[in-house]
């Protein structure tokens, strides 16, 4: 990313401003009801940013609970919030937003190291980095997400807004047409 | 850290509680890793005398260098022990993701060794190992085991290898297992690691695997996980797993078991496997860095969930006529916790149902329990008997060798209708075998040569899809064809006739057999997973390995090198066997079991594999794999080939080396049995045009047999 007027460095107000001048922005959406739990999100992530494969240094955690042989798995990442805790927070100033990608992203030589922005985010997802002692986190690579190219099923997805959980409403609606279709209330 | 691999074997003495490193290297290098290196640790380590329960034995986990990365399937650890049910190499896969945790904390093995005084477990946290105390969780179950070590540790993250009662009570078959549903299952290593003391490995890594180029290993991986992608079977796996596979299977009568086969009715009436997924099925799952997810999650209310994938299906249900739907996934998830191979209680329980049908035992030897049909009672009564060892279980718990000796004894000859019991046990060299494949050719040869006395590490898939696809399930007639043919252009290209492909026929089966087994090498010595080879249709190949270890090794890499030490894997493994005892008369199907027709299903009537026949598949193979005709033990120059030259000094000093001579070849020249798989080497060619490049070991047996012929 070249050093231009794109990148807004200081407060979410001048989001508002971003926004005017780049209307769409393609998020990550996860439905975790699709994964299954093999963490290639995780492989592959470590590998790209990292340069290493160590799911412990992804920036996309697969949360995985098995409590009685029920197993439960939750992709967790970054989720780009629009009035990020961790940018407000961050006492050095060191988190920004990109406004190409709409990224918040993390400028290691301002970084301190203190967790806050661990701290704050409501769910978890940044961390620390034990290798350098910086604030890692998702910066959606750069605007084309390792993950979603690599999930067989499509359990992690770069969308834009309109089609966020289009999934979803489309089940729901083939659930109600089924619904018309079949039961006596018929509408023709 | 080396590029790809974690750098350093750990053995762990159980029996002094030290702790020793060997860098990997020092066997990756010539055996690549996992079952490769594990071979030759397990050779390194035990002889016929070692006591396959005693400290003497050792249990090796290992990973191989794509386990853990992004390749696809690389989820595998291979575990490779003395197997107390054959006496010969125990070894299984599993998935999930324990060895890929393994590696990132920096190691490659686990080898257990000696025996500990009291129950323990192994902890390796990164570069801290300990062991620890096991008594709080001795005597759980799997599931329950494994979540409490891991509350005790406060961490979720652990991934931990465990086994459950059975292994405790050193039941000759018990597996370990990792996860909901990853289980090594076969040959016994649960019982190997119960007789350590050991109860579970618990590990957790956070030192990453290091790659050398990693833009370019993320382009050959991720040119592999979109190379299965586009593979028609995954389209099907991907969806529903093996579902169609086994009703498949089971319609076609493969797995619909040794004398449950021959009266049973057709199975698949009696119970749709996709409508009980309908009914319970929550989610697809998977090992580790898969794109194709082909385990199938349930939960089932009242009993509990697990999961279930592949021959999981018909064993517990198909062939013991049980079609209580119910009871089959109560007792393949008992077989999950308690430990213990799904495959061998299955056959176990079918074998004295057969007796019982015979009339040769009645409820003065089973406890009280009528062996009948599907009985409830029975199946679930003599599963608790043998995991708790208690009455009839115990002898049961020993094998199937020791119960056939124990109900000798207590019943007269006559009754017994002038043969042991054992003749009526559907076993190859005491391990249980499942279904009655081998009334089926291919997979006949693939159970007689197979490295553990089971069929899955060298068969014949040719014939799997040839005989399945006209009642496969979900494949429209253009779908079936166009599978069919194009397995019987790989029969012909392999094994150089269309008999090769045809389900009648013997000749040419042991070249599939041969390339199957090959290919089965690659992942299996990587670490990756062998559903993603041709083994399933999904085509992952040398080139592929070869592509991703070159940019993550950091240098060049080749498929020939790869397939090369494949089959020095294969034949170390042999040679292995061929020392702990095994013959060219150990590699056999039961006897009960030569020229019985299929019974049930689309083949009725048809197959059934004759002595002789497998006797010619037999030579057949073992010209191709160059093993002496006489012993089945690998030729002084099969070995030196492959670098194997102190194996061979070590079989030479034990007097059992052979060499190749040409009196071998103008013998097998000479043996109408024999003579046309020699004779159709110039016909092969001309019709394959030479063989395709990776079937190297083929070839070369094929053109030195003929020059020796002709000098």
């Amino acid at each position: 990313m070249a050093e231009s007027n794109s990148v807004v460095t200081t407060s979410p107000r001048s989001l508002d401003e971003g926004r005017q001048a780049i209307p769409e922005y393609r998020r990550l959406m996860v439905e975790p009801e699709k994964c299954t739990g093999c963490r290639t999100c995780e492989l592959f992530c470590s590998l790209k940013n990292q340069g290493e494969v160590n799911p412990a240094r992804s920036r996309i955690h697969v949360v995985r609970s098995q409590t009685d042989g029920v197993i439960t798995t939750v992709p967790i990442v970054c989720q780009q919030c629009d009035d990020p805790l961790c940018m407000a927070m961050c006492p050095a100033g060191a988190l920004s937003r990109n406004l190409e990608t709409f990224a918040v992203v993390v400028d290691t030589d301002k970084c301190l190291g203190c967790r806050t922005c661990v701290e704050v985010c409501p769910f978890g997802a940044p961390s620390v980095d034990p290798r350098t002692g910086k604030s890692d986190k998702c910066d959606l690579c750069g605007g084309d997400p390792t993950c979603v190219k690599y999930c067989s099923q499509e359990a992690i997805k770069f969308v834009f807004a309109e089609e966020e959980s289009m999934t979803r409403k489309r089940d729901m609606a083939d659930k109600y047409l089924e619904h018309l279709r079949t039961s006596s209330a018929r509408v023709v | 850290m080396p590029y790809l691999y974690g750098g350093t074997i750990l053995r762990v003495d159980l029996t002094k509680g030290e702790i020793k490193t060997v860098p990997t290297d020092r066997y990756a290098s010539k055996y690549v890793g996992a079952r490769g290196t594990n071979a030759r640790l397990l050779y390194e380590a035990v002889d016929a005398s070692t006591d396959p329960l005693g400290p003497e034995n050792i249990v090796c986990f290992g990973s191989g260098p794509l386990t853990g990365t992004t390749f696809p399937g690389c989820s595998r650890t291979d575990v490779m022990t003395k197997s107390p049910v054959t006496g010969l190499i125990g070894d299984c896969s599993f998935g999930g993701d324990w060895s890929a945790e393994l590696k990132n904390a920096g190691w490659d093995h686990v080898v257990l060794e000696g025996k500990s005084p009291h129950p323990v477990y192994v902890y390796i946290r990164n570069d801290k190992v300990e062991i620890r105390d096991a008594r709080p969780y001795w005597g759980l179950p799997n599931y329950e085991a494994q979540a409490k070590i891991r509350a005790d540790l406060k961490n979720e993250n652990y991934k931990i290898v465990s086994i459950g009662p059975a292994g405790e009570n050193l039941v000759t078959y018990a597996s370990v297992h990792s996860n909901i549903g990853n289980s090594g299952s076969r040959t016994g290593i649960g019982a190997v690691m119960g007789s350590k003391n050991c109860k579970a490995i618990v590990v957790r890594g956070t030192k990453g695997i290091a790659v050398a180029d990693p833009d370019a290993f993320l382009e050959a991986c991720g040119e592999a996980h979109m190379h299965i992608r586009g593979t028609e079977a995954y389209a099907e796996y991907h969806q529903i797993g093996l579902l169609a596979d086994e009703l498949a299977y089971v319609r076609c009568g493969i797995e619909c078991g040794g004398d449950a086969h021959e009266t049973a009715p057709s199975f698949d009436d009696k119970f749709e496997y996709s409508d009980f997924n309908k009914r319970y099925g929550y989610k697809r799952t998977g090992c580790m860095g898969c794109p194709v997810h082909c385990m199938e999650a349930y939960n089932v209310p009242d009993i509990g969930a697990t999961i279930i994938s592949c021959e999981l299906y018909p064993q517990l249900g198909a062939e013991l006529r049980n079609y209580d739907e119910r009871l089959w996934y109560h007792m393949v998830m008992q077989c999950h916790k308690q430990g213990v191979d799904n495959t061998s209680v299955a056959t176990i329980l079918q074998w004295l149902m057969t007796l019982w049908e015979l009339g040769i035992i009645d409820e003065s030897i089973t406890d009280g329990y009528r062996m009948e049909w599907g009985n409830a009672e029975a199946i679930e009564g003599t599963f608790w008997n043998i995991v708790n060892r208690k009455g009839f279980g115990d002898i049961l718990a020993q094998g199937m060798r020791v119960a056939a000796d124990y109900m000798d004894d207590m019943i007269s000859l006559e009754a017994r209708g002038g043969q042991s019991t054992y003749y009526h046990a559907m076993q190859v060299n005491n391990n249980p075998m499942y279904g009655i494949v081998g009334r089926f050719h291919g997979q006949a040869l693939a159970y007689s040569v197979g490295r553990r006395s089971d069929l899955i590490s060298d068969l014949d898939m040719t014939e799997f899809l040839i005989v399945s696809a006209p009642v496969y399930p979900i494949w429209d007639d253009a779908t079936k064809q166009a599978y069919t043919e194009g397995e019987q252009a790989e029969g012909l290209r392999l094994g150089g006739t269309p008999e090769a492909a045809d389900p009648e026929g013997y000749k040419g089966k042991a070249a599939l057999v041969h390339d199957m087994g090959m290919t089965i090498g690659l992942p299996d010595t990587v670490g990756t997973c062998k559903w993603h080879t041709k083994f399933l249709y999904m085509y992952i190949d040398a080139p592929h390995y070869a592509k991703a270890l070159t940019a993550g090794l950091g240098r060049a890499v080749s498929p020939e090198e790869l397939v090369n030490a494949s089959l020095r894997m294969r034949n170390l493994e042999r040679a292995l066997e061929n020392k702990l005892g095994r013959r060219r008369e150990n590699d056999t199907i039961p006897e009960k079991e030569f020229d019985k027709k299929v019974a049930h299903g689309y083949w009725k009537g048809k197959l059934g594999t004759s002595r002789e026949g497998l006797e010619r598949m037999k030579s057949e193979y073992y010209l191709i794999r160059g093993w002496d005709l006489q012993t089945g033990i690998p030729y002084k120059e099969t070995l030196l080939e492959y670098g194997l030259d102190d194996v061979a000094a070590d079989l030479a000093s034990l007097g059992i080396l052979p060499e190749r001579t040409e009196t071998d070849t103008v013998r097998a020249m000479k043996d109408p049995t024999l003579a046309y798989i020699l004779m159709d080497e110039e016909e092969k060619r001309a019709r394959a045009g030479g063989r395709a490049a990776g079937s190297g070991n083929g070839q070369k047996g094929a053109v030195e047999t003929e020059s020796a012929v002709s000098s």
